[in-house]
Order: structure tokens, then sequence, then C-alpha cells
């Protein structure tokens, strides 16, 4: 115990104290410390020290479990929410629409769409197309000179009746 | 330097949980700390009890150690571990306040505890106050430097040199009479 961190003592009493009094300090510190080089205090049993030693080992054991068990439950807590990200991510790319390719739904059946007999998809349209054939009939009768008994008024009441048939039919 | 580098091997050994490493730092410092555990409380017990406490702790907290004096961090620690001591002997004087009445006011003559206060040192050292008591303990058994003691006790350094010169003469003194 001689070694004081290469301690300069005379020196740094100098700093607070004049030359003859940091030598009497030096000199008094080094005298006590005599005394406890004379009088040794009593070394720890060899039991304590290897006590000691044994403590220690168990304790680092326990220790090392412990900080086992924290990195298991690390690597799990990490692993779950690598996981459930990944869960995440892949439900929201699925979401997204498909680039590049879009689809239209058509209103009208496909049955319809695909046939051809408009008159009878559509009643209205049957209706319609049933009384102009009546009515061309009519016309053709007229023309061709037959009588149906109404004379000029019944031409003009045809055509009356073509006009609205003609006009309904563009409404609508 | 090769003593340091070892030391420097041996701390991040200890950081690393190598027992090994642990034990070398037992062989180093016991014999020193027991002294100082010893000077200060007069008490083989108390000192094995603390002792053995200090190397416990000393596995806790060996991770916090960031370079600098070991030793003076160590005896930081060991410091530190006797407050405590002392404040838990505080309590538990308080509580047996009446226990301890009843046993001083008896016909029976206090004992030195169990033959401890066997040497003139330890008992000359009885007579100073706490404070005083560890500041040379710190002086003779830590090797730390006044400089390391200032800041371990958050003073001057004068102070620090003018007490411990004041309580290193009183002790000659007591010792010399």
């Amino acid at each position: 115990m001689e070694n004081r961190n290469s301690e300069n003592l005379r020196e740094l009493f100098e700093k607070f104290f004049d030359a003859e009094q940091a030598e009497n300090c030096v000199e008094d510190i080094q005298k006590a410390e005599q005394i406890f080089r004379e009088h040794p205090a009593p070394e720890p049993d060899d039991m304590l020290i290897a006590n000691i030693k044994a403590e220690i080992a168990m304790r680092l054991q326990a220790s090392r479990a412990h900080r086992f068990r924290r990195i298991i439950y690390e690597v799990l807590g990490a692993a779950a929410v690598i996981l459930f990200v990944a869960t995440v991510s892949l439900q929201l790319f699925e979401k997204d629409p498909p680039t590049g390719e879009v689809v239209y739904a058509s209103l009208i059946p496909t049955a319809i769409w695909e046939s051809d007999d408009i008159a009878a998809d559509d009643e209205d349209l049957a209706v319609f197309t049933a009384q102009i054939e009546q009515i061309e009939d009519e016309v053709m009768a007229l023309q061709s000179g037959e009588d149906t008994g109404n004379g000029d008024s019944t031409i003009v009441e045809l055509e009356m009746e073509l006009i609205e048939i003609n006009g309904d039919f563009w409404k609508g | 330097m090769a003593k340091s580098n070892d030391l420097a091997r041996i701390i991040t050994g200890c950081k690393g949980g190598d027992a090994k490493c642990f034990s070398e730092i037992v062989d180093m410092y016991a014999s020193r700390c027991y002294g100082y555990f010893y000077r200060l409380t007069g008490n083989n017990d108390i000192s094995d009890e603390l002792l053995s406490e200090l190397f416990v702790k000393l596995v806790e907290k060996i991770g916090s150690y960031m370079g600098g004096s070991f030793e003076s961090w160590l005896f930081k620690v060991a410091s530190n571990i006797f407050h405590d001591h002392l404040r838990n002997k505080q309590r538990r004087k308080k509580l047996l306040e009446v226990q301890i009445t009843e046993f001083e006011s008896g016909t029976i003559e206090p004992k030195q505890s169990e033959g401890e206060l066997t040497d003139k040192l330890q008992i000359q050292l009885g007579r100073m106050d706490e404070d005083t008591r560890e500041l040379i303990m710190l002086r003779f058994y830590s090797q730390l430097s006044f400089k390391e003691i200032a800041q371990k006790r958050s003073e001057p350094i004068g102070t620090t040199l003018a007490k411990t010169h004041r309580a290193l003469k009183k002790l000659r003194e007591f010792m010399e009479g």
C-alpha cells in the first residue's frame, strides 16, 4: 500500500500551506500511516472468501438463466410483431385494385342484350309495334279505296293517332 | 501498465459474466476491503457481512462501471454499503431503544464486543467520529489519491487535505498518549 497513484504529497500541501507547514503535514501523514502498517487489520477468513466466490458463481448462473429467458421472450415478441405486420401488409396489398384492367358492369341483363326479338323484350315496344301495324293496315285499306265508313275524317284521325304514337314512342 | 491492462481484462471478463474474473477481483481486493470495513466497524462478523455484500453488489453493478479508477469506484460502492449499514443500525437502535437502555443501566459491565477491540489502533479509532474515521480509512485502505477522495466526498481538495491531516495527527496523539 505504498503507491498513492504517484501522488506528490509535498507539492499538493504546498498549494494550500507554506513550505514549512506542508513539510509538517506530510510528516504527520506519513507517521500516521506508519501506525496503520504496524497495526494491520485482520485478514478475511479463507472460508469467507470461498463462500463469497460460491455466492458470486450462483448469482451469475441465475443471472444467465434470467438473461436467456429474457432473450427468448424478446425474440418471441419480435416474431409476433413481424407476423402481425406481415399479415396486415398482405391484407392491405390484396385490397389494392389491379392496375390496367377495368371491369364494367352492364345495367342491361345479358339475355335482353343478346336477344334480337326486341318486341318480346319490351312490353311497351310490343304495344306500339302492334298499334303501328294496325294503323298501317288501316292506311293501306284507305289508300286502296276500301271504305271504312268515316270518310275524310278517318284519314285525319289516323294521321293524328300516328303523330301521337310517334311522339309517345320518342318520349319513352 | 501491465497491471492496469490485466485489471482492464479482468473487468471486461466480469462485465461478460465470467465467474473466474470475479474470483480474481475478490482475490485482489478482499483483504483491503475487509481492512476498510473492519477498521470502520471494529467487528469481524459485521465486516464479513459487509464484504460479502460488497462483492455480491459488484456482480449487479459492474455494468455501471464506465472506466476511470476502478479502486475509486469499488471503494465508493464499499462506502455506500457501510453507510447503508450505519442507517440500518440506527433504525434498529431506535426500535430497540428500551431494551438497550435497560441493558446499559444494568449491573453488567458492557463487554468489548466478542473480543473485537483487541488492538490499540482499533480502540483509538473508536474514539473518533464516523466521518473522520471513514476519511482515514479511505486514505489508507482504498489507495485513493486526495483528489479522488475529495471527489468522492464532494468537497474541495483543500478541505480533504486539512481534515485528513488533522485526523491523522489526532490519531497519532491518541496512539502515543
